[in-house]
């Protein structure tokens, strides 16, 4: 079967932890090198005020070109 | 005293929806996926405090509720299309209805939170269409292809580089098609109080619902109990998530932030993009991705979905897709991610917390969406499944 040769030479547990790890190692740099680091000690506040629907803000309309 | 084999428990939940057995415990991915929860957590922490450990909190239920109950959006809807099975939708309306108990009145009442209100335009309805057809054609939204891939889902290891691909070309695509045929945001009551803005905003979720439970009737479905179970736990956890981000709970935006990170990072100057000079958007970007709410919600559902299948041995079970479900995952990928910024979100950031916010837009999100689901089961069957 056609499963059965896909799976012989791929690992889907190999794909995901490699997937998984490059995810977290690429997420971590960011942190580390974003200005999170200079405020440690004075939490900083979440960027979510009309971000997480992708919607513009209503206080601030954007510019359309 | 009746005793049940493994083997059995493990029936039974599979016939409830669920995969709350832990039938054999995958240590060494328990250790990683713990390892990393434990960075994520020390990260935010000393980036947002306890408004950080509250959000990755909430994230790790919500992976954890996802992935054990096996709660989806995609699979439910298609249910209904094949089959005339309505009780998962039932079952959606009865969670945004939950939350409009809580959204509108929040909202309304000036204390700090806001629904999710967007407009109504033309890139709403294309988006949420070309959003509906990738779903099917990936077998999850933004919420199923997080707690799926999680769950070692071969099909979703490819679908979710794709959706994170096509969320920038839609931040690209928003800004230059956003005023085509824009009513502006169109709240649902907007002129009543806040008590009869909840209250026919409530009739209409709850007669939706009720409605898609007496067509499951008559077809002779019944309501999971279960996933009703599911559908109370998320409906609480959503709550959490208003109260502390102080913005419904969204999941594509996490998505299009890390994919123009990267792009970023390759040097595209993505920052010149219009939609990236937006407030929030550019605040996002200049930021750590632990400080966006969406997109550390994502990474906490990673590792909270990715817990409970490494404790129930759930971890990668299905077999690895072939080429054709290969691309259509791809595809499904990219049709999500583009539809998502069109239409300002998934399953969760556009028609939940649009519903329950009380905006017209995410009753348009859902019909577009569903419509789109019909293209992609007939697009599912071109690709051989």
């Amino acid at each position: 079967m056609n499963t059965r040769q896909t799976k012989a030479k791929i690992s889907p547990r190999l794909i995901y932890i490699t997937f998984l790890l490059v995810l977290f190692a690429v997420a971590i740099s960011d942190h580390l090198m974003s200005p999170a680091l200079s405020n440690l000690g004075a939490p900083t506040e979440l960027g979510n005020a009309c971000a997480p629907c992708g919607a513009p803000c209503v206080d601030a309309k954007p510019k359309v070109n | 005293m009746a005793v049940f084999s493994s083997t059995t428990k493990k029936q039974k939940s599979l016939r409830r929806g669920a995969s709350w057995s832990f039938g054999g415990v995958d240590k060494p991915l328990l250790v990683l996926i713990g390892c990393l929860g434990l960075i994520l957590t020390s990260l935010a922490g000393l980036d947002t405090g306890l408004t950080g450990l509250a959000l990755v909190g909430l994230g790790l239920l919500l992976g954890m509720t996802f992935m054990g109950f096996q709660y989806g959006f995609a699979s439910g809807w298609r249910r209904f299309l094949e089959t005339g099975d309505a009780s998962a939708l039932s079952l959606h309306f009865l969670l945004a209805a939950l939350c409009a108990l809580i959204f509108i009145p929040v909202s309304a009442a000036g204390l700090g939170p806001s629904g999710s209100l967007a407009p109504v335009s033309v890139s709403l309805f294309i988006g949420a269409l070309m959003f509906g057809t990738g779903m099917q054609l990936a077998n999850g939204c933004g919420s199923g292809v997080l707690f799926s891939f999680a769950g070692g889902s071969g099909k979703m290891i490819v679908a979710l580089p794709f959706f994170v691909f096509g969320s920038v070309l839609g931040s690209i695509i928003l800004p230059h098609v956003l005023a085509w045929g824009s009513l502006g945001q169109v709240e649902i009551g907007g002129g009543l109080s806040g008590t009869g803005k909840l209250a026919v905003n409530l009739v209409l979720l709850l007669g939706t619902a009720v409605f898609f439970r007496w067509l499951s009737a008559r077809r002779g479905f019944q309501i999971n109990r279960t996933l009703l179970v599911a559908t109370l736990l998320i409906a609480v956890l959503c709550w959490g998530v208003f109260w502390v981000s102080n913005h419904p709970w969204g999941v594509t935006f996490g998505f299009t932030l890390w994919g123009a990170k990267i792009a970023s990072a390759a040097g595209v100057p993505i920052e010149e993009f219009v939609f990236w000079t937006w407030p929030g958007p550019h605040r996002a970007l200049t930021h750590s991705v632990f400080s966006d709410t969406s997109s550390l919600m994502n990474f906490a559902m990673i590792i909270g979905a990715g817990l409970t299948a490494a404790l129930t041995g759930a971890f990668a079970k299905s077999a690895w897709p072939n080429a054709r479900q290969i691309q259509a995952a791809a595809l499904g990928g990219v049709l999500m991610g583009i539809g998502a910024r069109l239409s300002f979100g998934c399953n969760i950031g556009a028609f939940l917390a649009g519903t329950a916010s009380g905006s017209l837009h995410g009753w348009i999100w859902f019909a577009l969406a569903l419509a789109g689901s019909v293209l992609g089961i007939r697009l599912r069957a071109k690709f051989g499944f």
